[in-house]
């Protein structure tokens, strides 16, 4: 019978243990959408800053889509906001964050797509001069427009320097262009931080505007 | 008589020195129209298909591509055709060759590779942030250093670093690459949007392509006549002379170029926008 309760203990004991080293083992699933992959040497950058987490492993961007992906040890349960700081900090934009968890759950940032309510408001267009230098500066440019509400579409052409706004009544072309200075980028009437312009990536330091 | 000989003869030297002679309207001529100097013209254009090229080097014979996004090292045939050579790099960027070795700083992990060809050697500088460029004269050795703003010299024995980040004279905002010429250093100073030249203690001696605005320099040639310079987001390969003066901007069938190389009478450029090689020749 003491053989038995000792069996039985050690057997117990050795399941534990292996839960635990599965466990260990379990990777959570990350997908990051970014955008303004256009500089090759700055996208891999990225890659690279984020191979400094320890335990990351399988990195892959693909520069078409920006989709960059990996997998991560399940127990340090890395955050949406710990990568989006992560791409930010690389000088890039993040679009979307989905994690597909050991455990079988799903977070992600996505958002249903928007009923174009915006549509049905009276659009007016208007076309500013935003400086910038790269697809990572179109990126940020747009997202920083787009995010003001009231702005139903902003194109940025790094060629002629000139952001199109379509803009519903909600909101002023001055409105939109402190939000673009907030994000780094001079405009004629608002311009950029010095602190904010300094960190941005290097290709990403636009002449700046007088 | 007398002076009516003296007038005719001072009349006809006036008009033999009021008259151009033919040789000498042609001169002229030849002055106010200018033959067309050469320059350098588009011959051929190679698609690279799927390969996404960062550095170039000719060795063996053949050219030879880092494909950035792919991890791999490929050779282009003769007959124009590409063979992956090697894969599973990190992110390899501008490469050199000589005689026995293509040298390939491999950005994603911090070595400098060696290949002959055949096997593949890993030469570990822990000092590195994301080479970018290697480039080998003899014994002597530079490397660009991404992250760092730094050029890494190494004349045999041991290594020493140039420069730091900045915008001022012998500073670099993120180099993409070097080339050693002689007793001379070039840098492609990628995002200070120039060429930087320093001597091989580190001082710096000039700097070339401010005025021409470039936007992201990200690759560099030089011959012992001329700087070739890709820059990137402008879609154009600048030609200068060693003094800086711009000789000629060739714009045809670039698009996000990063690399330059020439190779006998021909220069070799590799467009990572367009996945292409384009081949100009001095006509």
């Amino acid at each position: 019978m003491k053989y038995i309760i000792m069996l039985a203990a050690m057997l117990l004991i050795g399941m534990s243990s292996n839960n635990v080293q599965a466990q260990n083992n379990e990777k959570d699933n990350f997908l990051v959408q970014v955008d303004g992959l256009g500089c090759p040497f700055c996208a891999y950058g990225l890659e690279k800053k984020f191979k400094e987490w320890k335990g990351l492993k399988n990195p892959k961007i693909d520069m078409e889509t920006g989709n960059f992906t990996f997998t991560y040890p399940a127990t340090q349960k890395l955050t949406i906001a710990a990568i989006q700081k992560q791409v930010e900090a690389a000088g890039y934009t993040p679009v979307s964050v989905v994690i597909n968890r050991a455990d079988g759950s799903v977070e992600t940032t996505k958002k249903e797509v928007e009923v174009t309510k915006k549509t049905t408001q009276a659009s007016q267009k208007a076309t500013i001069t935003v400086a910038g230098n790269c697809d990572m500066c179109k990126a940020r440019i747009e997202k920083a427009a787009n995010a003001v509400k009231g702005v139903q579409n902003a194109n940025w052409d790094n060629s002629t320097q000139q952001l199109t706004l379509l803009l519903s009544n909600a909101t002023s072309v001055q409105t939109v262009e402190q939000a673009i200075a907030k994000a780094g980028h001079d405009t004629p009437n608002a311009k950029a931080s010095d602190k904010t312009y300094d960190n941005l990536h290097g290709c990403c330091q636009y002449p700046r505007l007088k | 008589m007398n002076v009516y000989h003296n007038t005719l003869l001072v009349a006809v030297l006036l008009i033999m020195i009021g008259c151009d002679s033919p040789k000498a309207t042609e001169k002229t001529a030849e002055a106010t129209n200018t033959v067309p100097t050469a320059k350098w013209q588009e011959v051929e254009r190679i698609d690279l298909d799927t390969i996404a090229p960062i550095g170039l080097t000719y060795f063996k014979g053949n050219l030879w591509i880092a494909d950035g996004d792919n991890n791999q090292l490929v050779k282009l045939t003769k007959a124009g055709a590409i063979e992956v050579v090697l894969q599973d790099l990190e992110r390899p960027m501008h490469l050199d060759g000589d005689a026995d070795y293509i040298y390939i700083p491999e950005y994603g992990k911090d070595v400098i590779s060696r290949f002959d060809g055949n096997q593949k050697t890993e030469e570990s500088m822990e000092q590195l942030d994301a080479p970018a460029s290697i480039s080998v004269q003899g014994a002597r050795q530079a490397v660009a250093d991404f992250y760092h703003h730094q050029i890494w010299y190494n004349e045999g024995e041991n290594w020493v670093a140039f420069g730091e980040k900045g915008k001022e004279n012998g500073q670099f905002h993120y180099p993409t690459d070097v080339q050693l010429v002689g007793d001379k250093i070039y840098v492609a100073d990628a995002y200070n949007h120039r060429v930087q030249v320093l001597d091989k203690q580190g001082k710096w001696l000039q700097t070339i392509g401010e005025a021409e605005k470039m936007n992201a320099t990200t690759g560099i040639y030089v011959n012992d006549k001329a700087l070739f310079a890709t820059d990137f987001e402008n879609n154009r390969v600048l030609v200068y002379d060693l003094e800086g003066n711009l000789q000629q901007t060739i714009t045809e069938q670039l698009e996000k170029p990063t690399d330059v190389l020439q190779v006998d009478n021909r220069i070799y450029v590799i467009n990572y926008g367009s996945k292409e090689l384009v081949v100009y020749e001095y006509q």
